[in-house]
Parts: structure tokens; sequence; C-alpha cells
């Protein structure tokens, strides 16, 4: 186990240098660069070169990658063209708010969402069944922006239990989870659902059954525990959501985080900033699917065997 | 009679795979069910252990009567208390009947505790014992294995101990070897004979294996479409068959004498439910076949001796 582990930790090496690669040349090949946000009007040629020297964007693509690259060894990240601050700053004041609600709307799409697939699963064909298969359809289909909409309106405007936007305390989190779980909650209830309805059918199940068991403890002592592993598989490709996936929400609720800095860093062709904020999320993704796969390993005696 | 089943039948929609089926199993006695797939075998099995709700089929008439007590129509609850305590049934593929992510171990304790209501460790103690009676080496290290780590001949002597943990005295055995290599296979009903003539369990072996039958059985059921064609004690089967689809049945059994090339086999296939012939259900692939046959359904006619046929030919022989 522990050395399955180091060789996926050594396969994050080439992973992460395509990732840089990719995060590096995709913001440059926007029309566009940093220095029209830093011109006054009737500004000179002259001056507009002197800035490109200034930081480096007057030399070969290649060059500022590996300049880039170098100092990113080192632990740098760069500083932002347009805010003067630094790259690790910026995203270390913004990162809290992203890490609250991404793992507040993870816990809560995950808990949820394996709820009602077990309700789901173990009242299949009824009307209980068909009330959360309806919910799952409409949860996948609406958008949460627009929900993050409807819940203000009727939450923090006509009924004023909680703050219309912001993110101060616990009572400004409510909304913002519950928007941006929604959709994560169809896909771990749809999942759930399914996975349990097919292990349901394989003959251990039939055993049990035939042992006298409970069904609820067949349910959930049983059943559930093969129904995680697909479970856990797309949990992991959502760890990496957590941090940069809530952008529309974040918005929405006028809440600081990843999502807006990039957004904002986007928007001015901040190539540092920008650099830096998809190299998080990019390692976010990598390192969500690596738990997942860990998790998995561990929670399937085969896979712990062979992988061992 | 520990178990007697009186005109049972089977109900899936609107089509009845399994009717007028009456058999019956004493304490320490084998009963045979014979039968090609789709026989109503399993589902027979299926049905006295109550779990044919559980593949959308029901009961539609006749009687599960298990020491006296009828089945048919008793709540889930009490059935539940039945299920793996005082009936136990052993599946067919022991490669998917064990729960692949649960230790063996627990895997057997659940019955004992359950239905024994032993503590974790009393449980664990039986199991450990259990595991010895079935000739399993070295109980102790394989209690802590995982399923995959063990051989079909071991996973199917697994499968017996959990349905042994809480303590039964009618064991169904659905088709036990059918999956294992055929050295295993000798080996397996020899335990279950065993574990008959130790115990005085009262044994339903279904099959569709005619070898396994000579060498197990005290009397035979065979099953065609449903429904029991005939009823005999085991000597008198495979002496003198009586049912046309009995008698083709054991022609079908391989011999060493018999010359290169000449396999027998039955002409025709099992009709499905949806498609069942009017009159006897054989009588497309009877070669005995007389117009009677093609119209008038026989009944099964269990005799004093406990024999019975359910044939027209065989009735006026």
């Amino acid at each position: 186990m522990i050395g399955f582990t180091l060789r996926r930790l050594v396969l994050l090496l080439p992973v992460f240098l395509v990732v840089s690669l990719v995060v590096f040349f995709i913001i440059h090949l926007v029309p566009g660069d940093p220095i029209d946000n830093l011109l006054r009007a009737g500004s000179t040629p002259e001056q507009r070169l002197q800035i490109a020297a200034k930081y480096g964007l007057d030399r070969s693509l290649i060059e500022q990658y590996v300049t880039w690259m170098g100092r990113l060894l080192t632990g740098d990240l760069g500083t932002s063209i347009i805010q003067g601050r630094p790259v690790s700053a910026l995203i270390a004041r913004n990162l809290p708010y992203s890490l609250e609600l991404g793992v507040a709307a993870l816990l809560f799409s995950t808990l949820t969402g394996i709820a009602a697939g077990v309700i789901a699963a173990s009242y299949q064909g009824t009307r209980v069944d068909d009330t959360i298969t309806g919910f799952i359809l409409l949860g996948s289909t609406v958008p949460s922006f627009w929900l993050g909409l409807m819940l203000i309106l009727v939450f923090a405007v006509w009924l004023g239990w909680v703050p219309v936007s912001g993110a101060r305390g616990w009572s400004s989190l409510i909304l913002p989870v519950i928007a941006a779980g929604l959709g994560g909650i169809a896909l771990v209830a749809r999942v759930t659902r399914i996975a349990m309805i097919e292990t349901s059918r394989q003959d251990f199940v039939m055993l049990l059954h035939a042992k006298g068991l409970p069904p609820f403890i067949i349910q959930l002592r049983h059943v559930l525990r093969h129904a995680m592993v697909p479970v856990v598989t797309i949990l992991s490709l959502r760890i990496g959501w957590v941090l940069g996936g809530a952008v529309t929400i974040e918005y929405v609720f006028a809440r600081p985080g990843l999502g807006s800095l990039l957004i904002r860093a986007l928007n001015q062709r901040d190539y540092p900033l920008v650099q830096g904020c998809l190299l998080m999320l990019a390692m976010a993704v990598i390192i969500g699917a690596l738990i997942g796969d860990i998790v998995q390993a561990a929670m399937d005696p085969r896979q712990r065997e062979a992988r061992a | 009679m520990l178990l007697d089943l009186e005109m049972l039948r089977i109900r899936f929609g609107a089509f009845s795979p399994v009717d007028q089926v009456t058999l019956s199993v004493d304490r320490g006695e084998i009963l045979g069910i014979v039968g090609e797939s789709g026989s109503g075998k399993s589902l027979t099995a299926t049905a006295i252990m109550g779990l044919l709700p559980r593949i959308g089929g029901q009961i539609a008439a006749g009687n599960i009567r298990f020491d006296g007590t009828d089945l048919v129509g008793m709540p889930e609850r009490q059935l539940r208390r039945l299920r793996g305590g005082r009936i136990a049934l052993i599946t067919q593929n022991p490669m998917t009947s064990l729960d692949s992510m649960m230790r063996i171990g627990p895997q057997i304790d659940q019955a004992a505790r359950l239905h024994l209501g032993l503590s974790r460790s009393a449980a664990r103690a039986r199991s450990l014992e259990l595991m010895a009676d079935l000739r399993i080496p070295d109980p102790a290290s394989v209690y802590d294995l995982f399923p995959h780590q063990l051989s079909g001949g071991m996973k199917q002597r697994i499968v017996i101990a959990m349905a042994l943990a809480g303590d039964p005295e009618l064991l169904i055995a659905d088709e036990p070897t059918t999956a294992l290599d055929v050295t295993v296979q000798a080996q397996i009903v020899q335990i279950l004979v065993d574990l008959v003539r130790q115990r005085g369990l009262g044994l339903i072996l279904i099959t569709h294996d005619m070898g396994v039958v000579a060498q197990a059985c005290d009397r035979v059921a065979v099953m065609y479409c449903g429904r029991v064609v005939e009823l005999a004690q085991v000597d008198a089967l495979f002496e003198h068959p009586r049912h046309p689809y009995t008698q083709a049945l054991i022609r079908c059994i391989p011999r060493h004498d018999m010359a290169k090339g000449t396999m027998s086999a039955i002409p025709g296939v099992v009709p499905s439910a949806a498609a069942q012939p009017p009159g006897c259900r054989f009588n497309p692939r009877c070669a005995l076949v007389a117009d009677r046959c093609r119209v008038e359904t026989p009944e099964l006619r269990v005799g004093t001796s406990g024999n019975g046929v359910a044939c027209h030919v065989a009735e006026a022989a």
C-alpha cells in the first residue's frame, strides 16, 4: 500500500511538467496582453516597450517559460503584473474562502447524495424512488447560479434569515453551499442508487437474504460498501472542483475565492496570476484523483493485494 | 415429514413457471431434484426459502409445510427467523456467493450470531469448529482471509459452513457442484452426504447431474417444465424409470462401454414458460407420445410407496 502510494507520487512529476506547459502556453494564446491594462491613454510606443522589458514580456515564449519554471522550482510563483503583489500571497488570501465553500459543498453533497441514493435504491420502483429520481433529474439540470439567485431571493430578501452576500460567518455560507452542492447531490445520488441496485442483484446478496439477515443490515453493511467504489471514483474527480468549480457561485454571492481571482486575472491578461491559479487548480484535480485511487485500493481487498 | 410441498404453483406476472409441484423430504433423507435448465428446480428452492418476492415472483397456490407449519402466507418477519436458521441454502456458484469485501470468518459467524444469539467470540469458535468439520485446513488462518484468496472448492466449503452456522434442520443445496472441478465435485457431495447421515438433516439436492443423484440421493423428484413428472426411490428410478423423460435422461448418461460417437441426447429443447404445449408438456419431445398426451395433462399420482409418475402411457402400462 505504501509502495503503491509512493509510485503514484513519483508519477506526478511528469504530469506536473505537462500541466505547467499547457498552463503557460494556453494563456499566451489568448489575444491581448497585460500591458494594455497598465498603459494610460496617449502613451507612446516607447513606454510600451519599456514596460514589456520590465516584465520580461519582450523575450521569446520559450525563454519566458524557462524563467517562470526556474522560479517555480524554487517555490516562487512570480508577481502579479497588474496588482504588483506576489502571486502566492494573492492565492493564499483567497484560498481559505474557496476551501471553506468547496469542502462544505463537497461534504454536504456527498452525505446527502449517498443518503438519497441508498433510500431510492432500497425503495426501488416505489413512489419514494420516483420522487428522489425526480429530484436527481432536477438537480442535474437546474443551473447552480440560477438556484443561487432564487435562494437569495427567498431566504435572504423575503425571509431575511441569512445574509444576501459576502463571506462573514457560517450563516453566509449556507446558501452558497446549497447552491454549489446541488449538482453534486444529484450526481452522487444517481451513482449510489445505480450501484446499490446493481450490487443487490449479485448472488452474494441473495445468500445474505437466505441467512435471514434484516434487509437494512444487508443494504448498509454489505451492498453500500460495494456501491461506494464507483462513488469514490466520481468523488475523487470532484475534489479538484472543490477549489475552482464554484466560480459562478462566488460571483452570485459576491464571495472572494480562487475562482473570482482567476476570472479577474484572465480579463486583465495578468499572466503570472493566471498561471499560478491554473496550476493550483490543476494540481488539486490531480491530487484528488490520487486520493481517490488510494482510497479505492484501500477499500477493495483484491486491489489492495494487487497493488501492495 | 420435515418438509412437504403440496401442489405448489409459482407465478411471475401472467406465467406460472412452476405448477403442481408435490414432493417431500424427511429428516436424515436426501431428496434429489433433477431436470434440465429451466425445469423450475431453483425456483422451487427459492420458494421454500421464501425468497420469491426478491426476484419478482410469488406463490399462487399450494402449501409448503415445514415441520407441520405452512410457510405460505407466513409473515416475512417469521420467515426470516427460519431462513438461515432452521432452513439453510447452499448456492450454485461459490465464486459469487461470498461478499468479496468481507473476511471469510465473519461471514460464517453471521447466521450463528443472528439465529443462535451467540456472542462474537462464541460464534467465532463455532465457525472454526465447523470449518474443521468440513476439512478446511488451518481454519484459524482461513478465518481471516478474503474470498478471492481461496479456491473454488474451498469457497464452496465456506458456503456450506455458512449454511450450517445457524444449526439448520433442512438444507437446500442448489446445484452445489456445478461450478466446480470434477475431482472437487465428489468431495463436496460426500461432505453433504456425511452431514445428513451424522446430523440427521433433511437435504434437498438440486442437480442436473444423474451421477450425483446415483451417488447421493435416497429419493428423486424428476422435474420437467415446472412439474414433477416422476417421484421414486433412487434404485427404482435407475432400474425401472417409468416416465419417458426419466428414461431419456438416464439414456443420456455416458457409459464407458458405449461405442465412440454415440452420445445420446433428448431431441428438441425445453419450451419457454410462454409457449407451453397443451396436454403433457413433454409431448413434443416424447418418443412414446399418444393422442391423449396432446390434449390431457397427466397428473402426478403418488402411491403409498411414495413413488409416482405423471404420464398417461406409463400409467396404462
